[in-house]
């Protein structure tokens, strides 16, 4: 069941959800958001190209398996910790450059890509393998 | 090199050497070797500042905040251990890449891997000086030894042992543990050195008798002394290599490590010495009657080694000067004599394919040199002269009539030491030199790689025995010293005169010879005896294995029997329970009625939830009623976002979505309409308690909101969150950087859920493709 509609939102809907969700981890220190909910937002979106042009076409999109995003999310998550550890002020305790303009850089965002990727990785492997069953 | 420094060094290096080993050609095969030869030199260079009195130490921080720190410590009882791990660890290597040189080179490497790593775990639990930091080493043991022994993956012997030893250690382990945190509570610190110096504290402590209990458990588990003596002679599934490290120079004596270490601590507690020489006392007998009973070739050496545990454990809990002399001599010539042995039976094992020393028979004609090793070794295992073994067994007899310990250990020790004669004369001469021509053919023959371990240690037992001055001063005062706490003095030689432990040393070889003439007649009657097939401590084991793994079927199949509403149900009425009993002793309801006006935009919204929750319960479609339920979530996901949540709404807005796309995946592969399952009775109970539940969940958020709010909490966030953590946003910053550990913690259960589900989806996708 294609649907030519569907597919060309689909690809329009992935990008914007994509971008949606990556502004959503951005902000997410400051502003509602996160990395569990921009992880999230990014799971529906390649879940949208899933559902309208099948399961190969979005691990194409995914580019790498999702378990692997899975793995790698919980692994940045502890390396994130490792700075502060360095740093002396124990693991976990983030780093931050500000800059004279205002802008500011953690480890926090280390953290919470983290977060993003396993929440991604977690739900497209369980959405990858449902749909792949399906009739 | 500082002691972190090697053991990095050892971590590394053992990955190192797997990757490279996993490449090289066989002329370079050995390299993995250098590793733990390095590791051997490090220790060298330390014996002269050990030796002269020094302590090594070395320390990095960890967990200060509790107390647990890197901390290492080298005396001399931990240099003796480590110049045994890594010198023995040396031969081991040699010697197992060799023995795998006809197998694939990647196997080879990741059975030389976790010999590296087993290594590292040893030198890391003889080095710390932290007793958390041990006990992390020490389960590290547990783990890589059940690789070993279950190295052969395909063997369900292999499998059987390796689980089993397993279950027994790190059983033991949590029992250890549980005695580290008691001594942790009384003392406030967890460092060895400190626990000893303030040992009197520790003994007048209530706690004493459950550190000491617990502290057995753990160890004896580990040392394989009665009643878990059974484990050890079923690991010999290992490969041979791993049984000649695992059970001769190391891992069980791990135990007996922890054991001496303590004495120190508990010398003023005559219960720990008298339970040490009681139990010693019961397992080298066991284990002298079941290497009699025993059939195997390595059997029989796993079973003499039990002995020598038990010798090792009776030892440590004598009183006496002696006793600490004793014990660190009979280490190190067990050591020796036992890694030959086991090196001895891998070759022989290896070049017939027969492991039953009764069918084995004349082999030194095919393997001259490996004969001559075992022949050297059993007399050194025999306690003869000029061996280092003979020096040993006159110390232990010294040790035993020192002490205050009546005739019976004495007897007890001479006849397990006429076994043990008897058991050495076994493992040389039946299968090397009687019944000639039983073996004509070998598969392989001796190389120089398979000879270079036992020949050294056997000829080390000589040169140690012939020239102990060698290692008197450098290795064995210095241990002995450090187990006593004050130095010793150590007249290790081979002629005390005419005293009562050289007639106890006849006495033994005497019996020895009448045991070995007459041990076919010993083996065959003491293997029809009813009594000792009925005594079985592993069918024991099994029984008690197979009666966990029964209950736990029988409650899995009683909680989980596939039926979620039942789930459902039996979640909902436990809450009730819980949540009825903390109502009802909770004092009277309080619910106010504030009587301010009703807000349109909530009462929409909960009026549409309402709607949903009645096509939810009254719709037959499954479609139908999921859009129910979503109508409920979105719902309250508009009440956070009305409230100032916007996080929360946003997080419910994605997950109510996210939950709507993968359960139409699974729902489009089932009936449009939901089968009638349960009958009107049962329908009626489900929604009683529905009923109730949602009274209880009403009144209790009643009763929780009417209470005054404490913002003390919320406050602080509010108060620090930029200036702490530089965020605006305290829902996100108390998630990554507040409580950035629990996150931690987590990410990681959603990783290893999500991990099961999704390898569960993949099986029933591959047995439908088939």
């Amino acid at each position: 069941m294609r649907s030519v509609i569907f597919s060309a939102m689909a690809r329009a809907f992935f990008w914007i959800m994509l971008a949606v969700s990556v502004l959503i981890l951005l902000r997410g220190h400051d502003q509602p958001g996160g990395g569990f909910v921009g992880g999230l937002v990014a799971a529906m979106a390649i879940g949208v190209v899933a559902l309208a042009d099948g399961v190969a076409a979005a691990r194409r999109r995914l580019v790498a398996q999702p378990v692997v995003l899975l793995g790698l999310g919980g692994l940045l998550t502890i390396v994130s910790g490792i700075p502060g550890f360095v740093a002396g002020g124990g693991f976990l305790a983030h780093q931050w450059l500000i800059f004279d303009n205002g802008f500011k850089l953690g480890t926090t965002m280390v953290f919470d890509l983290g977060v993003y990727l396993v929440v991604l990785g977690g739900m497209l492997s369980l959405v990858f393998r449902l749909y792949e069953d399906a009739p | 090199m500082s002691l972190i420094s090697i053991l990095l060094l050892s971590a590394l290096g053992s990955v190192a050497a797997w990757r490279v080993g996993r490449h090289v050609s066989s002329g370079l095969k050995h390299v993995a070797a250098l590793l733990p030869i390095a590791l051997f030199a490090c220790f060298i260079f330390h014996i002269e500042p050990v030796a002269s009195g020094g302590v090594v130490t070395d320390t990095a921080a960890w967990v200060p905040s509790l107390g647990i720190d890197l901390a290492f410590r080298l005396d001399g009882f931990s240099l003796l251990f480590a110049l045994l791990i890594t010198g023995i660890g040396s031969l081991v290597t040699i010697y197992a890449t060799s023995y795998f040189s006809e197998a694939d080179a990647r196997e080879r490497a990741r059975f030389v891997f976790l010999i590296h790593l087993f290594m590292t775990a040893m030198l890391g639990t003889v080095l710390s000086d932290n007793l958390i930091v041990m006990f992390v080493f020490w389960e590290a043991t547990s783990l890589t030894s059940f690789m070993l022994i279950g190295f052969e993956t395909a063997k369900t012997e292999a499998r059987r042992a390796a689980l089993q030893s397993l279950l027994i250690t790190c059983g033991g382990g949590l029992a250890l543990l549980g005695a580290i945190l008691l001594i942790g509570m009384e003392l406030g610190s967890f460092s060895l050195a400190a626990i000893t110096a303030r040992a009197p504290e520790l003994v007048a402590s209530p706690l004493l008798p459950a550190v000491i209990v617990l502290l057995l458990i753990g160890t004896f588990t580990k040392s394989a002394q009665f009643p878990f003596h059974f484990w050890l002679p079923k690991a010999m599934a290992a490969p041979t290599p791993a049984s000649a490290y695992l059970h001769s120079a190391t891992m069980v004596k791990l135990g007996v490590y922890l054991l001496a270490r303590f004495d120190g601590i508990f010398a003023g507690v005559p219960a720990y010495g008298v339970i040490l020489v009681t139990f010693g006392l019961l397992t080298m007998s066991i284990a002298a009657f079941n290497a009699i009973r025993a059939t195997g070739y390595k059997a029989i050496l796993a079973q003499s080694t039990v002995a020598s545990l038990g010798i090792l454990v009776m030892l440590i809990g004598l009183d006496g000067p002696v006793s600490s002399v004793a014990v660190i001599g009979f280490i190190l010539s067990h050591a020796l004599y036992k890694a030959a042995l086991f090196f001895c039976a891998g070759t022989a094992i290896h070049a017939t394919h027969i492991t039953e020393l009764r069918k084995l028979g004349g082999l030194a004609k095919h393997l001259p040199f490996t004969a001559a090793a075992a022949v050297l070794a059993s007399l050194s295992m025999a306690g003869l002269p000029p061996f280092v073994g003979f020096i040993a067994k006159e110390y232990l007899f010294e040790a035993q009539l020192q002490s205050s310990w009546s005739a019976i250990a004495v007897i007890v020790a001479v006849l397990v030491n006429g076994v043990m004669v008897a058991v050495a004369g076994a493992v040389s001469l039946r299968p090397f030199f009687r019944g000639r021509g039983k073996i004509e053919h070998v598969h392989h023959g001796e190389t120089p790689g398979l000879l270079i371990g036992p020949m050294l240690l056997a000829i080390l037992g000589v040169v140690f025995g012939i020239a102990p001055h060698l290692i008197v001063d450098n290795l064995i005062a210095p241990a002995a010293g450090a187990l006593r706490g004050s130095p010793v003095q150590v007249s290790f030689s081979l002629w005390h005169g005419l005293t009562p432990m050289l007639g106890l040393s006849a006495a033994v070889v005497i019996l020895g010879i009448a045991l070995m003439w007459k041990w076919n007649e010993f083996h065959r009657a003491i293997g029809q005896m009813r009594l000792v097939q009925k005594i079985d401590a592993d069918r024991a084991y099994y029984r008690v294995v197979d009666r966990v793994l029964g209950t736990a079927r029988a409650t899995t199949r009683w909680l989980q029997n596939g039926d979620q509403r039942r789930y459902t149900l039996t979640v909902a009425s436990s809450l009730l329970i819980v949540a009825g009993y903390a109502l009802v002793t909770g004092g009277p309801l309080n619910l106010t009625w504030s009587g301010g006006e009703i807000l349109p935009f909530p009462a929409i919204i909960l009026i549409l939830a309402i709607v949903g929750c009645v096509v939810a319960i009254r719709s037959t479609s499954l479609v139908t009623g999921l859009v129910g339920i979503g109508i409920v979530g979105y719902g309250s996901a508009l009440l956070f976002l009305a409230n100032g949540a916007p996080d929360l709404a946003l997080t419910q807005f994605a997950v109510e979505t996210l939950v709507l796309v993968v359960l139409m995946a699974v729902l489009v592969r089932l009936p449009t309409d939901a089968p009638k399952t349960r009958s009107p009775r049962e329908s009626r109970i489900d929604a009683g308690i529905a009923t109730i539940f949602g009274f209880l969940v009403f009144g209790g958020l009643a009763t929780m909101t009417a209470q005054p709010f404490d913002t003390r909490l919320s406050d602080f966030y509010g108060a620090t969150s930029y200036l702490e953590a530089r965020g605006h946003n305290v829902v996100n910053v108390i998630i990554v950087d507040y409580r950035a550990f629990d996150t931690v913690g987590e990410v990681a259960v959603v990783a290893f859920a999500t991990l099961a589900v999704w390898a569960l989806l993949k099986r029933r996708r591959a047995g439908k493709g088939s």
